[in-house]
């Protein structure tokens, strides 16, 4: 006798319209039958598991992460990044190339894929640095970062400057089949920026960062797409203006994809006000318009996916005047919890969320996960929407603690995920 | 020289210390308009009373200046102020400090604490600096100029100044000129000037305007001579120099002949017009020199004299409320 069945589930699975109440089956990692009802009895089952109607979809697709391993270690180890990451129900991960060193060639790709692998843990992914070292200059090794399994290329946390170079950029990526993942910032705008440019850095005194920033390197990439076709991805989209161009290429059959983050679509810039520097991120809090307009575009499909856009940042970084704080916060915690609720408020539906966190990630980055359907890993996570909880950075399982999100009341608990049929996180 | 012309009420400023709703006075902004008066009559109280023992307020209180950024006449200033209320007084400056070997704020913050002082001046280059020392201090902090983003004292004392001279704040045409954008004694003195009913117009380059500065009740002029007719007041700020090498405005010559003040400029504003200057000027830049030392026209002076008397005003003010 082997396998395991998991019966009276709320199954939720975008990839086969499935969402209702049913069973799934699994045998040696792999998903064997998903079906709606109740399951004939089949002896053969080594085990049974009572889902009790939480919902079992599949697991999370995380394709924003940044890993302060190797190189910072004392921010955040891989192993607890890893653990925190299956505790939020996460079973698949992309991590930036701006580690210490920086992953611009294959060694770097085989080595932390090497180390995540001996972890039980999600499965971890790797993007190449776009450019060596980051600098935005020349052409790292793509093509070997490609074949030691590089599912994308990217200069992290900031934008290619140079037009030429990012043309050649996105020309060879396509050659290669991987997408282009680009934080569009127009840098020479942003010099110095604190926060969002608006009233209320004005009165904050706060130095802004306008939000065209954005749009005008999406615009400039999107021209050059139109001449040299590539998968063109925008990373955490904030800004209306950003969300109506990547809605126009699509209109227009371009290959271009967006995700954005919780902070994006759940807070605006007045959270700024109190100079809290855990409401620093790059991009910054957008004003309220733009935050309607990322829902806008979650519930449209112009933004494609939700990432947590983890960062590791510790105290230290943080307990400064806001000017010299450094951006970014802890996310891979509270990513479920925190998207559901555009769930609870009737944004968008279960299905959509779940497409938006699984299933649209792993079609953007052509990997395993976002699917129930037989024969297919068995990448899942159980979890009960309705289970409220209050966040504190305190409690994380990740070491880097800080989240914009403190003291909030959340609904949606994982209580289980498993990846390849093993439970990599279990709340019992 | 009449510098004095006392209009304001002799007995409520006599009547004691102002207490304030707040512990820290961190910025004009959010305070009550009856907050600012109090402290405004109190000042004139002391302006009228310099050197006469008229409060010892401060008696056996520590003050500490604790300025992240260079300062002469605002530090000279508290420390004035605090000695002749008969306070102790420690002044703190970054270079040779604990700081220049890498302290953060918040260390200093908590060293400064352990050894119990009353009261923290407070200078930092960031916005909002102050709060954050406020955050994780026992004592009363008093922010001396955060960032861009306020100078409460200062903006105390240009009112003090100009009610000494004028009488009211309420219904004067008031222009500030200049660095609008990087300028925390205009962020204040909107806030405060606002509050008490003048009428503020900014007066700069539209590369030092902030966003949105608009919303704020204000209105904008980037032409000086529109800008400043008919004002009661011209209030100008100084620009720092690595700005008019082509960032925001394209040269020290351009800008002076655009945006700085001189006395034909000045006819454009009212008859009897004042000139301000929250120091240290740029001779020739944004201001020249027959109009800074113009006795008759410019408080630039009178300005360095209430600093004294609004701080010892706010000085009063905090010790009371931690009493």
């Amino acid at each position: 006798m082997t396998g395991a069945r998991f019966f009276n589930a709320h199954l939720v699975d975008p990839s086969q319209s499935i969402d209702g109440l049913g069973y799934m089956d699994i045998k040696d990692g792999v998903i064997t039958a998903i079906g709606l009802g109740t399951p004939l009895k089949d002896n053969k089952i080594a085990r049974s598991v009572d889902c009790k109607k939480t919902i079992l979809a599949p697991g999370i697709v995380d394709m924003r992460v940044q890993s302060a391993d190797p190189g910072s270690e004392h921010l955040e180890s891989l192993s607890t990044l890893l653990a925190a990451a299956a505790n939020g129900g996460i079973t698949a991960l992309a991590c930036l190339p701006n580690t210490r060193p920086v992953i611009d060639e294959a060694s770097a790709i085989d080595s932390l894929c090497l180390r995540a692998s001996r972890i039980s843990g999600p499965r971890m992914y790797a993007y190449g640095a776009a450019t060596r070292s980051l600098a935005g200059e020349e052409m790292a090794e793509l093509g070997l970062m490609a074949e030691a399994g590089a599912v994308g290329f990217t200069n992290c946390t900031s934008s290619i400057r140079d037009s030429l170079v990012m043309r050649r950029l996105l020309a060879y990526s396509n050659m290669l089949d991987k997408p282009f993942i680009q934080h569009c910032e127009d840098h020479s705008l942003t010099i110095g920026s604190e926060m969002n440019e608006s009233e209320t850095s004005t009165r904050l005194g706060l130095i802004g960062s306008p939000s065209e920033a954005e749009v005008i390197i999406i615009d400039r990439d999107l021209h050059i797409l139109r001449r040299s076709p590539a998968r063109y991805h925008v990373a955490h989209i904030s800004t209306r203006a950003g969300i109506d161009a990547v809605r126009k290429a699509k209109a227009e059959g371009l290959a271009v994809t967006a995700d954005t983050s919780p902070p994006y679509f759940l807070l605006n810039e007045l959270a700024v006000s109190t100079y809290n520097t855990a409401f620093k991120l790059s991009p910054p809090l957008r004003c309220e318009d733009d935050r309607q307009a990322v829902i806008e575009g979650l519930a449209d499909r112009t933004i494609d996916a939700i990432s947590s856009d983890h960062m590791p940042v510790d105290r230290d970084a943080k307990m400064q005047p806001f000017g010299t704080a450094q951006p970014g916060a802890s996310a891979v915690d509270t990513l479920l919890a925190l998207s559901l609720t555009l769930v609870h408020q009737g944004q968008i539906s279960m299905t959509q969320m779940i497409e938006s966190l699984s299933l649209a990630p792993a079609t953007i980055l052509d990997i395993e996960g976002g699917t129930l359907s037989p024969g297919c890993n068995a990448d899942f996570i159980l979890f009960r929407p309705d289970s409220s909880w209050i966040i504190s950075g305190a409690n994380f399982i990740s070491d880097s603690r800080i989240t914009p999100f403190e003291s909030q009341p959340v609904q949606g608990l994982v209580d289980a995920t498993y990846v390849k049929g093993m439970a990599i996180f279990s709340r019992d | 020289m009449t510098n004095k012309i006392s209009t304001h009420d002799q007995s409520s400023g006599g009547s004691g210390p102002v207490i304030l709703t707040n512990r820290h006075l961190l910025g004009i902004e959010g305070m009550s308009p009856i907050e600012i008066c109090k402290l405004l009559d109190r000042g004139h109280m002391f302006a009228d009373n310099p050197h006469d023992g008229v409060s010892d307020a401060l008696n056996g209180k520590t003050i500490i200046n604790l300025f992240y950024e260079n300062s002469t006449r605002t530090r000279v200033s508290f420390e004035l102020a605090a000695k002749r209320l008969g306070g102790s007084v420690l002044n703190i400056s970054v270079a040779g400090s604990s700081v220049k070997k890498g302290e953060t704020l918040l260390d200093t913050a908590t060293t400064l604490n352990a050894m119990h002082p009353d009261i923290i001046v407070v200078r930092h280059n960031c916005s909002g600096a102050a709060l954050l020392l406020s955050q994780h201090v026992d004592a009363a902090v008093i922010n001396a100029g955060d960032g861009r983003h306020e100078h409460p004292t200062q903006a105390l004392l240009d009112a003090l100044t100009i009610r000494r001279r004028i009488g009211r704040i309420e219904g004067l045409k008031i222009a500030i000129c200049g660095d609008i954008a990087n300028s925390r004694v205009a962020r204040s003195n909107i806030h405060l000037l606002g509050t008490l009913g003048a009428e503020i117009r900014l007066v700069c380059p539209v590369t030092l305007l902030p966003a949105n500065i608009g919303n704020m009740g204000v209105s904008v002029y980037t032409d000086f001579e529109a800008g400043i007719e008919g004002c009661d007041i011209v209030m100008m700020l100084r620009l720092q120099t690595e700005r008019m090498a082509g960032t925001e405005t394209p040269s020290q010559r351009e800008y002076f002949n655009l945006f700085g003040l001189d006395s034909r400029k000045l006819m454009r504003a009212a008859p009897k017009a004042l000139v301000m200057h929250p120091g240290p000027m740029n001779r020739g830049v944004e201001i020249d020199s027959g109009t800074a030392d113009d006795v008759e026209k410019s408080l630039i002076r009178m300005q360095v004299e209430m600093g004294v008397a609004a701080r010892m005003a706010c000085l009063e003010a905090l010790i009371a409320r931690s009493q």
